[in-house]
């Protein structure tokens, strides 16, 4: 890997032919030893992770698995998801994990069964990969996407995401399909995925700006010559008239549909607790516990005082704002029509920087657009650069963590000023990034 | 009104009835060790206005309370319970009936504001002979109880009031409480209990009206005596009735014995947010005493105030449990929230059964032996400090044992129901009880966690801060993002240079 990233610059194949074929370069060659060695990575986690369940009283599986194919047993008995306690999720992730809820009586079997929900998300790990390399390839040759698509496929973080049970990465594969299905002109496509993961997960309703924003006539019939502009400047109406495209119309329209839909089979299916542990439950939620997101002491602080001595201002109210400016307006805008990925990117992780909640399950969700962005960037076009920036990304989490770990495991009130800093820090090194990536857009 | 006054001595401890002096009004002795019950039982009709509306809504009302202070438990009075005030109750036909205000004002309690939002459901589905709803607070005295009685029971201005004032003071002193009443017998029972210790064996009669019984007894062991069976003998004597005492020798079944081992318990440190209770017991075997030994389980039955929980989700785990020297969880409260602070909890707390696993008695099989409960403490309000105190009471360990088929256990004199636990049972179950040895210098059976919270002298920059910080992100990637709307010239020059 590391002599493959120093042929970063955009003509790979100027340098590789004078180089003798390494062992590396052919392994990009062709996609077979990736996606086997990316599959047989999972596996082996996958089998690791039975055998130390099996034997240690700390458990590899996550705890959310748990809750996932007890909510399956429930639906596979006939009965609610929502009878399990914490299950926070559409009723359609409990009915894909159906299967896990199949007993046979035999171990082996049983254990197969069981783990068939963590193989569903790491095949879904597998396909976003083999996406990724289907939109880089659009502006790169094979093996170079490749190589970008393994920053996903290989990652450590990524397979242990999903082959410990956590249901991130089925919304990673949601999301890159989506790109896909845009940077293909599928609208249909497009609009069904987008209406399914909104209903799926909420946060990628902010995608829908930048999509729209980007299917002007331009990038959807890029082949056909666009009339000269005429030198006299159009009128607003005009302008409004022409952005309303039959392509904007259908995505609407289709995923609109399919997010009503779906909610509306949901709540005639599981009444109303569908709609307050899916949705509601993230307006109401109380349960502060430390994470990484800046509001974190605030929202301790004022969910503990009694309704008479809270300040008539709470600026964790006005949260949304800047993150919904940025993620669903602002970004979307500048960045959307100069690159759709990179705009989608830098929308996530102003979400969930912004965010009034934030646990490092939610970096997943724009690690999974990081290999799109990275070729084009000033973090791999200058390598110190780059690596800075990710030691810095890495201490400021890491003396939260430090914080973290002395008031959860040693009992020491870090709280003020400790882990209320770090997570200050941790937000302005975000934020730092997000500027960073924000004028990488600027230069394409 | 009746009253009945018990000292009960230990096992051989007993007293010549020529050593007992009986008149009209009340009954002396020497001193001797023993323990003192007081039980008062009332007809509804003889309750204060307030108590008798009160009831008259109720189908089933047991108060349960136990001192935080490390007592010693004399046969057959041996039934244990976690320190601290315990509701066992079931609403009559009414169910907005509301009980706590009034025990708000008789206890002092402060947790309890109404059945639905203060008490949690029991499985009634189990064993029928348990109540609908269960609520605890911890509650280490009893003096706002002792005024509250005092008020309620000593007429004001009457010859008896300073008398009857000076017996109620012992309420002071009790290590036990019991108030139990429901529909069928329509009576109300109260039953103190105090330490075991010195005392001088005096009775007197508080009114002439009252049949006050007193009774100085201690455990036997008859020839005839079943294996499930405690016997008793000692003197009785009626006040006002007769002028000696009669002996008395009956035996009966009880529910509730003596393992004769012991444990304590602590947290282990550090405590942290997820802290682990460590039980240490003294003995791995069942009673010896118990008649079948063989059917023997150990339990620890737990009542944690709402600071704390369990998770039943972590506690399922086999191997998980067996690291910890647990078998099974084998109740918890159900629907105890796993996420929300402390101080948006309205219900008060959790109750959970746990079948606990003794090391094998081949080998090291003797000797004390240690199990872990892990538990995790919720998010407490915020103090001046940056820590608040969590008190956690002592559980109650038992070795649940089944007597054998077609064994009645009907009710005794001394018989301790409704403690909690014996709802969780069949009802054939021997509570065999382990006594709990306070774990530090205070003979206190409550364990204490400093718990982290928000220091609030720090907390006035916060605010300030949090939104500065927020602002000053947002602003800078909005200057970002304008410098690339206007700024592209820039890169136009810098293309231009390459």
């Amino acid at each position: 890997m590391t002599k493959s990233s120093a042929t970063g610059q955009p003509m790979p194949q100027a340098t590789s032919p004078s180089t003798a074929p390494s062992l590396v370069a052919t392994f990009f060659d062709r996609p077979l030893p990736l996606y086997l060695s990316a599959a047989v990575f999972r596996l082996v986690f996958l089998l690791y992770g039975l055998w130390q369940d099996a034997n240690s009283p700390v458990k590899y599986t996550d705890i959310d698995y748990l809750v996932f194919t007890d909510a399956a047993r429930f639906v596979s008995q006939g009965l609610s998801p929502y009878e399990r306690e914490t299950y926070r999720y559409t009723p359609v992730l409990a009915w894909l994990l159906i299967p896990t809820a199949h007993v046979t009586g035999h171990q082996i079997l049983d254990v197969a069964f069981f783990s068939s929900g963590k193989v569903l998300f790491a095949i879904a790990d597998l396909i976003a990969g083999w996406l990724l390399e289907k939109v880089l390839a659009k502006s790169m040759d094979g093996p170079r996407a490749r190589k970008f698509a393994t920053i996903w496929l290989l990652n450590p973080m990524v397979a242990t995401i999903s082959t410990r049970g956590s249901s991130e990465g089925l919304l990673g594969v949601l999301v890159v399909a989506l790109l896909w299905a845009v940077l293909e002109r599928r609208v249909t496509l497009a609009g069904l995925l987008l209406g399914f993961s909104v209903h799926f997960k909420i946060y990628p309703f902010i995608y829908a700006p930048a999509i729209v924003w980007w299917m002007d006539n331009e990038s959807m019939f890029p082949n056909k010559t666009n009339p000269p502009k005429s030198s006299q400047p159009t009128s607003l109406t005009t302008r409004i008239i022409n952005f309303i495209t039959p392509a904007r119309i259908q995505l609407a329209v289709i995923s609109l549909t399919t997010f009503s839909t779906l909610n509306m089979a949901m709540y005639l299916i599981y009444g109303h607790p569908f709609l307050q542990e899916t949705y509601l439950h993230h307006v109401t939620r109380i349960d502060h516990r430390h994470n990484f997101s800046p509001y974190n002491t605030q929202l301790y602080l004022s969910s503990s005082l009694p309704p008479s001595l809270s300040p008539s201002f709470q600026i964790e109210k006005l949260a949304f704002l800047p993150q919904l400016l940025l993620s669903a307006l602002l970004i979307p805008l500048v960045s959307a029509k100069k690159s759709l990925p990179t705009s989608m990117l830098a929308q996530t992780f102003a979400f969930v920087t912004f965010n009034k909640v934030c646990t490092s399950q939610y970096f997943l969700w724009y690690m999974v657009l990081l290999p799109l962005y990275l070729p084009q960037s000033s973090f791999l076009k200058n390598k110190k650069f780059g690596v800075a920036a990710l030691v810095l990304w890495v201490l400021s989490q890491g003396a939260w963590l430090q914080q973290g770990f002395e008031l959860e495991f040693l009992g020491r009130s870090t709280f003020l000023p400790g882990l209320w800093l770090a997570s200050l820090g941790f937000f302005g090194v975000n934020c730092w990034i997000l500027g960073v990536v924000i004028g990488d857009v600027g230069r394409l | 009104m009746r009253e009945r006054i018990t000292f009960v001595q230990k096992e051989g401890d007993s007293i010549e009835p020529t050593a007992l002096k009986v008149d009209g009004n009340g009954l002396r002795g020497p001193e001797v060790k023993a323990v003192r019950e007081d039980r008062l039982t009332f007809a509804l009709d003889e309750l204060p206005a307030e108590l008798k509306t009160l009831l008259e809504g109720v189908n089933q009302l047991h108060i349960r309370w136990v001192g935080p202070v490390a007592y010693e438990a004399v046969s057959p009075l041996l039934a244990r319970l976690p320190p601290g005030f315990h509701l066992f109750y079931t609403p009559g036909s009414d169910t907005s009936t509301n009980p706590c205000p009034l025990l708000n004002k008789a206890f002092g309690t402060n947790s309890c504001s109404s059945p639905s939002e203060s008490f949690t459901t029991l499985p009634t589905d189990r064993f029928t002979h348990s109540t609908a709803h269960q609520f605890y607070q911890p509650l280490p005295s009893l003096s706002a109880f002792t005024n509250f009685a005092k008020s309620q029971l000593c007429p004001a201005g009457s010859s008896t009031q300073s008398f009857c004032e000076s017996r109620l003071s012992s309420l002071n002193k009790a290590s036990q409480l019991d108030i139990s009443y429901d529909t069928i017998s329509h009576t109300l029972r109260l039953t103190s209990l105090g330490p075991y210790g010195s005392q001088s064996l005096s009775a007197s009669l508080l009114s002439p009206s009252i049949r006050t019984e007193v009774g100085i007894i201690s455990t036997a062991s008859p020839k005839t005596l079943e294996p499930h069976e405690v016997g008793i003998s000692g003197l009785l004597t009626v006040l006002g009735q007769q002028t000696a005492p009669s002996p008395i020798l009956f035996s009966f079944p009880s529910r509730h014995r003596d393992a004769a081992s012991s444990f304590t318990s602590r947290f282990l440190s550090p405590t942290g947010l997820h802290p682990t209770l460590q039980l240490s017991i003294s003995s791995p075997t069942p009673p010896k005493a118990s008649p079948n030994p063989e059917t023997c389980r150990l339990h620890g039955y737990f009542t944690l105030p709402k600071t704390i929980f369990p998770d039943r989700y972590q506690l399922d785990d086999e191997l998980f449990l067996a690291s910890k020297n647990l078998i099974k969880v084998r109740y918890v409260t159900p629907g105890v929230d796993l996420e929300a602070p402390e101080y948006v909890m309205t219900t008060w707390g959790s109750a959970m059964l746990v079948e606990l696993a003794p090391p094998s008695q081949g080998g090291e099989g003797k000797g004390e032996w240690t199990a872990e409960v892990p538990l995790h403490l919720r998010y407490l309000a915020p103090s001046v400090t940056g820590y608040r105190t969590a008190e956690v009471p002592y559980p109650a360990l038992f070795w649940a044992c089944t007597a054998e088929e077609g064994t009645k256990f009907p009710t005794n004199p001394f018989e301790k129901d409704k403690v909690g636990y014996d709802g969780l049972f069949g009802e054939r179950t021997v509570f065999w009880h382990l006594s709990p040895k306070p774990e530090q210098g205070d003979n206190r059976l409550v364990n204490t966690i400093k718990v982290p919270v928000l220091n609030l002298e720090r907390a006035d920059w916060v605010t300030v801060g949090t939104a500065a910080v927020v602002l000053l992100g947002f602003a800078w990637v909005v200057v970002k993002l304008l410098l690339v709307v206007f700024g592209g010239n820039t890169v136009d020059k810098e293309k231009k240079k390459q």
